[in-house]
């Protein structure tokens, strides 16, 4: 509580801190505690305005407790994706994606965010085993940074791996806002026992740019993009990855864009897969493409063994024409970029899971049936979505025993693929559409295809509100979100 | 593309010119301003019934109490900003069997979509030939703006039309007003219904009286049963004496994709 900071402990080894005037703590404090302790349902503008209190505890400057591990500063900045294609977004530290965020498992690590936009924001660290006070979802009660406001995160991060941290608001129909914008950032937490098997590493990020809403095939209001990036740059227009013949190359590709699944593929290579957001899957195994929905990420190396230029790039042509895509150059080549256009999309979960898909893992699993369906609202209008019959926030309000083991079964009845996310938690893809059964392949994200079911388990571990939601920013604006909390 | 697509709409708005007969009843229908994708074709048949018209044959036309009017429009998109379209009319009623009325072609382009604009805007001309036992103007060109806004349920289109005689008694009559609105409601996905009206004020700056205009209403549903078909029909009442009276119109529309479909397009 010093040097005017509020401090909440919320667990062990995790405290967020905010810059505050000494004279209002105790208010601020009640607000604030009001929003960890209670599990009530705001609906996203309810809760901006509910914590329009907290935009004055930013005002008053920043005044860390300690020298933080890493300052992530949200601010207006441009991405200049070419030079024809330049868009005026909010990301981090002036840069789209933002910096990339190493932690040491297990370790203490402080992270201070400063928000410099005039809207309220919030980070959401994506995969992490966070507290709710903390995860970045004002739906489970992380308080809004207020425009000019300072937050100081200590956390404990765990599980080891490929996460990502971004914005968590609401857009609705402004497509420059929230996960639309270039507020996306990559976060590795090193394991102690970190095998690196590979020659060089890099991050990319998929995204897309300059959203417009048009009719959909489901007879509503859609996103379509004008500009797709690899790292903020349309293909051609970004540095070359520069590689040597023999090395092993490891990616990590994270998805960023606010509602379009991907497909990339290396042009003459092959992809090693070795996790699926950041867990070290059951199966490494080769695959000709990689396919990411929103939120996921995929960790694979390549062998480079086909010297020359290539395209790494969104297998579909219109997108790659939209500017997805980055040259991969070995040393010595000089050539133009090739690519070799694959035929079909290829891309099953279940290659990377164990041979014994039908073992049970706990003797009781308890399953909660999920009904995902949409609500026409008209031609010219988005849809209201739900989960079993209702929108967030009247959705239910599950209830989950610590330790108890639950299997999530997604039963998607709408025409549309969903990227589901659950907070705070890690699952366990146990069956696939078609009633394919898998285990061993761990995620935070799964797409949920039109029409089919998709079953997940995981075990509860970590108590505190927790946000379940589809991934599309457009989805859980318009209600796609449900919340469990812990008996 | 901008400029030369924002050239194209300024140089057809000022060469707009009149034209006596619109499209009459062969094609009865309020443009919105998406046009046909590329490598697509939108096959149509317009089939408009005139239950109650004109009974007398006046100065060599026929009459068109009971014709029944048959159109095939067939449109084939150029690139993702632009269409053209084709027109076979044809007519039967008694004591006519089915004759061969006339032809139009109708080349649109309209404001693409990555322009982010906050209505949906094309511009349609057409020109065509109709034989003068069904229209005395033979030669007719119209220029279509066409504005149209989708609002959660509602969809309001309009088509603002200027319409010019080539050959024909009306050729000396300039520029004529002929405007057509559509406002529909989606009941569900599937289902919209709504008004449709067509006019012909006559001359633009002069119009007729509203005895001579023509004035008509329809209540039209529309059924969005595929994203490959197309229906509408409905039935129109005739407000003045210059107008057909009632008219029961369909259209039933089915689009073609020429390329095969590729998952990886």
């Amino acid at each position: 509580m010093e040097n005017g900071l509020l401090g909440l402990e919320v667990s062990d080894g995790v405290q967020v801190s905010v810059a505050r005037e000494p004279d209002q703590l105790p208010h601020r404090c009640l607000i604030r505690r009001s929003f960890l302790t209670q599990p009530r349902r705001w609906n996203r503008r309810e809760f901006m305005m509910a914590t329009g209190a907290a935009a004055c505890l930013g005002a008053m400057g920043s005044r860390a407790q300690e020298t933080p591990d890493y300052i992530v500063t949200i601010d207006a900045c441009t991405v200049e994706a070419s030079p024809k294609h330049v868009v005026r977004t909010v990301g981090y530290n002036g840069q789209v994606p933002g910096p990339l965020l190493r932690l040491r498992e297990g370790r203490t690590s402080t992270i201070r965010v400063v928000n410099r936009t005039r809207s309220e924001e919030i980070v959401h660290w994506h995969g992490l085993h966070l507290p709710p006070a903390i995860d970045g979802a004002m739906e489970e009660g992380t308080p809004m940074l207020a425009p000019g406001a300072t937050v100081q995160f200590q956390m404990t991060p765990q599980p080891a791996g490929f996460r990502w941290y971004h914005t968590h608001t609401f857009a609705g129909n402004d497509l420059r806002k929230a996960q639309y914008s270039g507020q996306h950032g990559f976060l590795y937490v090193e394991s102690a026992n970190e095998p690196g098997k590979y020659d060089a590493e890099h991050f990319l990020a998929l995204h897309d740019w300059n959203g417009y809403l048009t009719g959909g095939d489901d007879g509503s209001m859609n996103p379509t993009y004008d500009i797709s990036t690899v790292n903020g740059r349309m293909l051609g227009y970004g540095e070359p990855i520069r590689v040597k013949q023999g090395q092993r190359v490891l990616f990590h590709i994270l998805n960023s864009s606010p509602t379009e699944v991907h497909w990339v593929a290396l042009a003459g290579h092959t992809f090693h897969v070795i996790a699926l957001d950041g867990n070290p899957v059951a199966t490494p195994s080769s695959a000709a493409m990689l396919r990411l929905a929103p939120a996921e990420r995929v960790s694979a190396w390549v062998e480079m063994n086909h010297p020359g230029v290539w395209v790494l790039g969104e297998v579909r042509k219109h997108i790659q024409a939209s500017g997805m895509g980055a040259v991969i150059e070995y040393a010595g080549s000089s050539k133009k970029p090739a690519w070799l256009q694959p035929a079909a999309l290829a891309w099953d979960y279940a290659q990377f899971g164990t041979a014994d898909a039908d073992a049970a893992i706990a003797s009781y699993v308890e399953e909660i049936p999920l009904i995902l369906e949409s609500r026409f609202k008209g031609h010219g209008a988005q849809e209201r979505w739900m989960i079993n019959g209702k929108s967030y926030p009247d959705t239910d309000m599950p209830v989950l025993v610590q330790g108890r083991r639950y299997r999530l079964r997604f039963q998607n009845k709408s025409m549309d693929d969903h990227p589901m996310h659950l907070h705070r938690h890690t699952f366990e893809l146990r069956e696939l559409a078609g009633g394919k059964r898998t285990r061993g392949v761990m995620k935070d994200t799964v797409l949920v295809p039109a029409g089919a079911e998709t079953a997940v388990e995981f075990t509860a571990s970590n108590p505190g509100l927790s946000l379940l939601h589809c991934h599309q920013q457009n989805h859980m604006d318009m209600g796609f979100m449900m919340v469990f909390r812990y008996a | 593309m901008r400029a030369w697509l924002l050239t194209v709409l300024a140089v057809a708005g000022l060469c707009a010119v009149r034209s006596a007969m619109a499209q009459g009843n062969y094609e009865i229908q309020v443009y919105g301003s998406d046009t046909v994708p590329r490598g697509n074709t939108m096959l149509e048949l317009h089939s408009n019934f005139t239950a109650k018209g004109q009974r007398y044959t006046v100065q060599g036309v026929y009459p068109t109490n009971h014709q029944q009017h048959e159109t095939i429009e067939i449109t084939q998109g150029l690139n993702d900003w632009s269409e053209v379209g084709f027109y076979i009319f044809t007519s039967e009623q008694d004591g006519h069997a089915l004759q061969w009325v006339g032809d139009h072609i109708r080349p649109r382009v309209r404001v693409p979509d990555s322009w982010h604009w906050p209505i949906g805007v094309s511009l349609s001309t057409e020109v065509g030939y109709q034989r003068a036992v069904y229209s005395p103007d033979t030669w007719t060109w119209e220029i279509r703006p066409i504005l149209d806004k989708s609002v959660g349920r509602w969809y309001f289109a309009v088509n603002p039309a200027l319409e010019r005689t080539w050959h024909g008694p009306d050729v000396g009559q300039g520029l004529g007003f002929a405007p057509g609105v559509k406002v529909s409601y989606d009941v569900n996905r599937a289902v919209s219904i709504g008004p449709e009206y067509y006019a012909d004020y006559g001359r633009l700056g002069r119009f007729d009286s509203l005895h001579n205009q023509q004035q008509q209403i329809f209540l039209v549903t529309d059924l969005n049963v595929s994203p490959k078909w197309e229906i509408n029909f409905g039935a129109g009442l005739g407000a003045t004496a210059a107008t057909d009276h009632l008219i029961v119109k369909f259209i039933l529309g089915r689009r073609f994709s020429w390329k095969k479909p590729s998952e990886v397009e």
